[in-house]
């Protein structure tokens, strides 16, 4: 970059002149991440990082689970954690098994276990210190698929039971749509931002006790958010399907939820909403 | 498969232990692994084998309502446990312990404490999993509830009452 700190060459390096002058197949202005020719790259020294992950592989059943050690050079990796699993899955070990996708925390793939917190890869960054090991874990209490992958069968079917879906006994009075007000629709945020990747309710205590029969923090916000919208016209079944000792009451405020929640939501906030509409209702 | 498998003493013992009214599948052969373990497993119990209810496509069962479970049990320990401060403050209040006074406390106490522990019960003691455990707590914990009750009665008739009870041990 040497060669753009004078204010001349800056201006000829950004103007399209060279680009109008000669209109080529080769363009021969160079954008301001490559390197000047002459150049030489400062290497920075190898910040060696290690990576302990959980392995476990369906198809050899018998063996232990055990934790497998990668150390990466940070300085040659993205800053994310998810990054560095990318990185040893592409340079180190093809058979590392992991879920992502979108690594911008919107599809919530990559929620795993990392350094004790339940959060999504591709938000957390890499503790950058070296002379720490960076411990990943799959969400705590679930059945494993394959090393961070966990089976989320359960969760989803949770997710299904609580019909997250608009009903409504009669056409909408337009004859179009459902309207609503602004302060209706206020009503629904923090609460429709949820993108499920069940972080929450793998970190609640009482969801790894009662997975089968409580719903959990991140399926009881999606339940209250379909109670809060002024569209819906069953939360009076809504409420009925919630109203046993096992499906809502076993959330006991532990706030596990809304401190693991890497989108900043307070599923354990909705959870005592839906307990006074319950009463309120009753 | 099932034919040679069924030609087998040993098969036959599985498919008499199968039930065949449940419609549960197993994800993940169920593996007894315990065998080729060299160093001791850290579990107090091991996890059961995972049971998805119908197909993956189907929503969890929705229990039947009950509020008397749910949304009345629910008003019912807050009322008990907002009721319980006041009432235990009155007799610093007062200054002096009211029979009537001390009778709301200890029943509030006893209601208060077998719905904390009945949530325990409930938590630690799956019915799936733990049907004649939970059985047995849930009577351990009721039969514990009336020898309380018992036991605070006799104070309040024959003996001092509660309040006057707990300020003879304070200042024991």
């Amino acid at each position: 970059m040497a060669s753009l700190r004078q204010p001349t060459l800056r201006l000829l390096a950004s103007s399209n002149i060279r680009r109008v002058a000669s209109p080529t197949i080769f363009n021969t202005t160079r954008s301001l991440a490559t390197l000047a020719e002459g150049e030489v790259a400062q290497k920075k020294q190898p910040l060696i990082k290690k990576f302990s992950i959980y392995r476990w592989s369906p198809d050899e059943p018998t063996k232990k689970p055990q934790m497998q050690e990668y150390s990466l050079d940070l300085n040659e990796c993205g800053p994310m954690v998810l990054d560095a699993l990318i990185k040893i899955k592409n340079e180190m070990d093809p058979t590392l098994t992991f879920r992502r996708s979108c690594r911008e925390g919107i599809c919530g793939s990559c929620a795993m276990n990392i350094e004790g917190t339940n959060t999504l890869a591709c938000l957390s960054r890499i503790n950058r210190d070296a002379s720490s090991t960076s411990r990943i874990y799959p969400l705590p209490h679930m059945y494993v698929v394959k090393d961070l992958v966990p089976d989320l069968t359960n969760f989803y079917k949770q997710y299904k039971s609580i019909q997250p879906y608009l009903q409504s006994k009669e056409p909408a009075p337009n004859g179009k749509e459902f309207l609503q007000s602004k302060e209706d629709r206020k009503k629904l945020d923090g609460l429709y931002e949820c993108i499920l990747c069940a972080c929450c309710s793998t970190s609640c205590p009482s969801y790894w006790w009662n997975q089968e029969e409580y719903l959990g923090p991140a399926v009881l916000m999606q339940a209250y958010r379909w109670l809060a919208d002024s569209r819906d016209g069953k939360s009076g079944q809504r409420k009925d399907m919630l109203d046993n000792s096992m499906s809502l009451y076993r959330c006991h405020t532990i706030m596990n939820c809304a401190r693991t929640c890497p989108k900043g939501l307070n599923p354990g906030l909705a959870i005592a909403k839906i307990k006074m509409m319950m009463v309120q209702s009753a | 498969m099932a034919s040679t498998l069924r030609s087998s003493a040993a098969a036959r013992r599985i498919f008499a232990a199968a039930k065949p009214t449940t419609s549960a599948i197993r994800l993940l052969p169920q593996t007894r692994v315990a065998a080729f373990h060299a160093s001791q497993r850290n579990q107090i119990l091991p996890p059961g084998p995972q049971v998805v209810h119908g197909t993956v496509n189907d929503p969890v069962p929705v229990p039947t309502p009950s509020a008397s479970h749910g949304s009345y049990h629910w008003a019912f320990e807050r009322i008990i446990a907002l009721g319980m401060i006041p009432l235990t403050v009155a007799p610093f209040a007062a200054g002096t312990a009211n029979p009537a006074l001390d009778a709301a406390l200890g029943t509030a106490l006893v209601l208060h404490s077998h719905i904390g522990f009945d949530a325990c019960v409930t938590d630690y003691f799956p019915k799936r999993q733990y049907a004649k455990t939970r059985a047995l707590m849930v009577w351990l914990l009721r039969a514990s509830t009336i020898t309380a009750a018992v036991g605070l009665f006799s104070i309040q008739t024959n003996d001092v009452g509660l309040t006057e009870a707990i300020k003879r041990f304070w200042r024991a």
